[in-house]
């Protein structure tokens, strides 16, 4: 409701400046794509600029960091890396979605048990997860099966809770249409509310992976340090500061990927409704 | 039943559930693995008498406000520009995500090595993990705004400022209060996750007690996160509704 409001206002005052400005495509341009690109580019000269003032041990410029992730050596030793840490990644992620969609689906779908449970788990959601990290140290030790347990940890509730909301909201009309024409409650299920619950999916999944991107670089820093984590703390050890940002530049763009990833489920799987 | 009453006992029972669970399981598992609730209740007693707790606590709380504040004082004035405005859209989007999906934890390391490991390292910790979180809530807000609503506040002869503190501010309010509810749990896991990596404050006092053979002091001081969390929580939202009592408490998604 609220992003259909804020398309048809977009519309509205896009149109008005379309036609308020002399040669409005051009305009328009300069306005989106290019200055994105203006601000980028400046920001990036002000940091080259202001490191060369200082020592550039403390912030090196960005040419620095830049030639330091593309340095052939560097980079398969960083591709090498985060390959590994993609698998632990990749179970914990998949592990919480197994448990955690048809788990919300269930507690959204009865009253009954989202009266009993939903004030459980926000008050579960309210501690900070990496506030867990001694016990699974306990109950997982230091290496691959601690690190999973805490991708599967940080991304858990979050995915959840938003299933859970998905599956409260599923429109009653609809489900009575469906009993009403004799479907069956698999039929329901299937029918009716997997598809209204799609776009829950989709927003799970953009939490869940930025969280469980997280959970990966977090359980390398506070367990046994593997992979991207060793790389960075000897990098900080060194004062290398040009390659711990090389290694913050690649979790960002490895946020990116995940981010456009799950845009392009979006577009494939929910091509009915397009956020604004 | 009403359906407050409804949500009270059916809330009351499921917690009742889960610590009936978690007692039989920490029994049987015993201290060392997962203390059962009666020991960590127990345990929960002697942490208040001996004081640390909650001295670390309040230490660690007045950092992570004034990192919190700062989130809001910036996020909130930046998300409202980028949402009306749309050179400011154009200039802050590329930065506001890439740095909302750069992990708090990968930027720990760095920020020691500029910032020492004191005041200004948890502090820069909880902002950066907090503010875009905020902005992006108040971004929703602010192109959401009916421009039937502004259109017809001009009409009647108000300015632009005037636009915006009648029509557009209140307009936004909820998201305002929504952006920093989810920035304050950004905040606080923040909180935790620096105070962990550096072993000080309330972090480094969870960190301490996770080297110790009985689990019990660990899962009370989890227990007294959560309460903190959720007591500043519903502050917020008293807040919100003590300032604009108005507004009905809205459900905004982001």
């Amino acid at each position: 409701m609220a992003s259909s409001a804020a398309r048809s206002g977009r519309q509205a005052s896009g149109q008005k400046a379309l036609g308020a400005a002399k040669g409005g495509a051009a305009r328009l341009l300069i306005s989106g794509y290019g200055l994105s690109m203006l601000s980028v580019v400046v920001v990036l000269l002000i940091w080259q600029w202001g490191s060369s003032q200082t020592s550039g041990l403390l912030l090196p410029p960005p040419s620095a960091v830049l030639g330091k992730f593309l340095d052939p050596v560097w980079f398969a030793a960083l591709m090498r890396a985060v390959s590994q840490s993609l698998v632990q990644l990749a179970l914990g992620f998949a592990l919480t979605l197994v448990i955690a969609v048809p788990l919300g689906m269930v507690i959204g779908r009865y009253r009954v048990l989202r009266e009993m449970f939903e004030p459980v788990i926000n008050a579960i959601y309210a501690i900070p997860p990496v506030a867990f990290v001694p016990f699974l140290v306990i109950w997982f030790g230091l290496f691959f099966e601690a690190r999973v347990a805490l991708v599967f940890l940080m991304s858990f509730f979050d995915v959840l809770v938003v299933i859970i909301a998905g599956a409260r909201d599923v429109r009653r009309p609809l489900i009575d249409v469906g009993r009403s024409f004799g479907a069956s409650r698999l039929q329901q299920l299937r029918l009716i509310v997997l598809p209204s619950l799609l776009p829950f999916f989709i927003g799970a999944l953009r939490v869940g992976s930025a969280r469980a991107i997280n959970g990966m670089i977090t359980a390398e820093l506070f367990f046994a340090a593997v992979n991207l984590g060793a790389m960075m703390k000897r990098s900080t050890q060194q004062f290398d500061t040009a390659a711990v940002l090389s290694i913050v530049l690649l979790i960002c763009l490895l946020g990116l990927i995940a981010q456009s990833l799950v845009a392009l489920i979006e577009r494939r799987l929910v091509h009915w409704h397009v956020r604004g | 039943m009403s359906d407050k009453l409804r949500r009270i006992v059916f809330g009351s029972l499921g917690f009742g559930i889960v610590l009936l669970i978690w007692e039989i399981a920490g029994r049987k598992l015993g201290n060392a693995l997962f203390a059962p609730p009666s020991a960590v209740a127990l345990e929960y007693v002697d942490l208040i008498r001996q004081g640390d707790m909650l001295r670390q606590l309040t230490g660690s709380l007045q950092q992570m406000v004034v990192g919190f504040g700062a989130a809001c004082i910036i996020g909130m004035p930046l998300g409202v520009a980028m949402g009306r405005s749309r050179v400011a859209d154009a200039v802050a989007r590329p930065w506001v995500s890439m740095f909302v999906v750069t992990s708090t934890a990968t930027l720990v390391p760095l920020f020691i090595l500029i910032l020492g490991t004191g005041f200004a390292l948890r502090v820069t910790i909880v902002f950066l993990s907090s503010v875009w979180y905020i902005a992006l809530t108040a971004y929703n807000g602010a192109r959401g705004v009916s421009p039937m609503q502004i259109a017809v506040a001009r009409s009647f002869g108000a300015g632009v400022l005037q636009t915006f503190w009648k029509v557009t501010l209140p307009a936004i309010y909820p998201y305002l209060l929504t952006g920093a509810r989810i920035g304050l749990v950004h905040a606080i896991r923040a909180m935790v996750l620096a105070e962990m990596f550096v072993i000080i404050g309330y972090g480094g006092l969870i960190h301490r007690a996770g080297l110790q053979i009985d689990t019990a002091p660990t899962l009370a001081l989890l227990i007294t996160l959560m309460i903190v969390s959720l007591l500043l929580n519903g502050l917020l939202g008293l807040a919100g509704r003590l300032l604009a009592p108005w507004y009905e408490q809205q459900r905004v998604t982001t």
